[in-house]
């Protein structure tokens, strides 16, 4: 995903002038080539989300069209305001890349964790927030978010260092994965993977999911909501706080279109862990452990 | 310097801006005429004798650019953008109205001649920061001038800007300061001291420049010096009085949020301001 995100982006500078890479001192191991191809158009602005952001703003407002690079919790809390004023208020052409999202360093704890972005950016009207599954994911969010001329959020996380897809796909709808009768199975983001074990497992009970990735979590797609009419049962996959994250949209919109469905959602308890731990052993905790998906889903259906 | 008859002559639309100040703030019923009030001779210099504008082509790339970063000031800027014919002066009567477009915190809402939307402290300066970066890029030989409030240094963005401006040798770059001494709760050394203000800009590597604020041959030597910067932002310290120009309301706090009424107007009259 790292790789198809320098590569995404190192593409679109080569293509049009008018493309400003700004980091926030992050990118260690990521920027070294395109500082070294665009040094005119490459800017690190130092440990100073806030004065970034807008700095960012004062250039998209003068006809640049922005990337900003800088690891998700940082981008999305630090910076908040700015984010909310300068970049959405004035509906900048400007993309914000939240790196390491969820638990991507998942040594550093919670400071570090990506746990609520999803939540608060979704609050931001005019706001497109893209979280891509794998690398293929990531290149097509990084085109789409090109041809956006508004914000967007691409939300990275280390479970996405994957490639799930062999063909190209179009980002703005659910990418079906495994076809099903038995229920809808959503899911963001690198858990993608996991969600395709728990559906393999599943299918020793004879149960068969309908599984897509949905990168596209704001705005939804009216794909996604004939899906939603299509199936009684519905399950929800993400790593992302419960409150207000990729299940909260889906529960809205079964209410807003009045479906008389089954909705569970599999996301992070709405609690801080205070421990340390692999990604596996994190997930577990969280309770999306993959034996603990597949027993949850099986007693459902 | 400025010849005698062009400081009368500014004195006499700073006179005319706290005239329309008024006006607008006593019909919307609205709050912030002091700090309008002590940026006018600023902007009115600024508009007159310094900014490559043109109120017809408001976009144009090749224009310097103002922005108000303490945007809570904006019945001054409106006032001045309606005098240099940015938009009819009629339309300053929709000040604070329903479905207006000209609210009380400067927004750009098509509105001609507003660069950037601001309000909340501390996004100004950095905004202004990007786009003299921008001009710099496009080797556009203009400049942003940018009026921050003291109480607005209080935040950590101005610092951070303090920075980046000096790191990237934004020469091009004029901050102001409206140091009125006020902020919204205090005199600004009791709440935070923000002295000694000059070292500290200093200390970041800006060009500094101590004035009153009010005396347009202080204003006027203050930015042609920054004009000559080589390879330094320039922090102009403007020394306001808040309220400045109407005798009840000056180095005042209560009219950070007080409209005036009766008693300040009989004042106002009075002093040639209705």
């Amino acid at each position: 995903m790292k790789q198809a995100f320098i590569d995404s982006l190192t593409k679109l500078m080569e293509k049009d002038k008018k493309i400003i890479t700004v980091t926030a001192d992050m990118g260690f191991s990521v920027f070294e080539d395109i500082k070294k191809r665009f040094p005119k158009r490459f800017f690190n602005t130092g440990i100073t989300e806030q004065a970034s952001i807008s700095f960012v703003a004062g250039l998209s407002l003068s006809g640049y069209k922005v990337y900003f690079y800088a690891q998700a919790p940082f981008i999305s809390m630090r910076c908040l305001e700015q984010v909310r004023l300068d970049i959405a208020y004035h509906h900048l052409d400007v993309k914000l890349i939240g790196s390491n999202s969820g638990f991507s360093l998942n040594q550093y704890g919670v400071s570090h964790y990506g746990l609520e972005d999803i939540a608060i950016i979704k609050t931001l009207p005019g706001v497109t927030i893209f979280a891509p599954a794998d690398s293929v994911e990531m290149t097509a969010s990084m085109e789409e978010s090109y041809k956006i001329k508004g914000p967007v959020y691409i939300r990275m996380t280390k479970t996405g260092n994957q490639t799930i897809h062999k063909n190209n796909v179009d980002i703005n709808k659910p990418i079906l994965i495994n076809e099903g009768k038995d229920g809808l199975f959503l899911v963001i983001g690198g858990l993608l993977n996991r969600a395709k074990e728990v559906t393999a497992s599943l299918k020793k009970y004879n149960i068969n999911l309908n599984l897509y990735s949905c990168p596209l979590v704001k705005p939804t797609s009216r794909a996604l909501i004939t899906l939603l009419k299509a199936n009684k049962k519905i399950f929800t996959l993400e790593e992302h706080t419960i409150i207000g994250g990729f299940g909260s949209t889906i529960a809205n919109l079964i209410i807003d279109n009045n479906l008389k469905v089954r909705l569970t959602k599999f996301a992070l308890p709405d609690k801080y862990l205070h421990v340390s731990g692999s990604m596996d052993y994190l997930l577990d905790q969280s309770g999306l452990g993959i034996d603990s998906i597949v027993n949850k889903i099986k007693k459902i259906i | 310097m400025l010849t005698e008859k062009e400081i009368i002559n500014l004195n006499k639309l700073s006179k005319e801006i706290r005239k329309q100040i008024l006006k607008m703030i006593v019909k919307a019923t609205a709050s912030h005429i002091a700090p309008s009030y002590s940026i006018v001779e600023l902007l009115v210099y600024l508009y007159e004798k310094v900014l490559k504008i043109n109120p017809k082509k408001p976009k144009d790339p090749n224009r310097d650019i103002f922005i108000l970063s303490k945007g809570w000031a904006v019945s001054c800027l409106y006032s001045i953008l309606a005098h240099k014919g940015f938009f009819e002066k009629k339309l300053l009567d929709n000040y604070c109205i329903d479905g207006g477009k000209m609210i009380a915190m400067t927004t750009i809402n098509d509105i001609p001649g507003i660069e950037a939307s601001t309000g909340s402290a501390g996004h100004g300066l950095p905004i202004g920061a990007g786009m003299a970066m921008a001009m710099k890029l496009k080797k556009i030989d203009r400049r942003v001038y940018v009026i921050v409030g003291d109480g607005e240094c209080d935040e950590g963005s101005i610092w951070e800007t303090a920075l980046i401006a000096s790191h990237q040798k934004l020469n091009n770059l004029v901050a102001i300061i409206d140091y009125n001494k006020w902020q919204s709760f205090g005199r600004t050394n009791e709440v935070l001291n923000l002295e000694p203000l000059k070292n500290k800009w200093e200390a970041f590597n800006w060009q500094v420049i101590e004035i009153d604020g009010h005396n347009f041959n202080e204003i006027d030597l203050a930015i042609k010096k920054s004009h000559l910067s080589k390879n330094k932002p320039t922090i102009v310290i403007a020394h306001t009085v808040k309220g400045k120009g109407l005798s009840i309301i000056e180095d005042n706090n209560d009219y950070h949020y007080k409209t005036p009424r009766e008693k300040e107007l009989i004042i106002a009259k009075k002093e040639g301001l209705i």
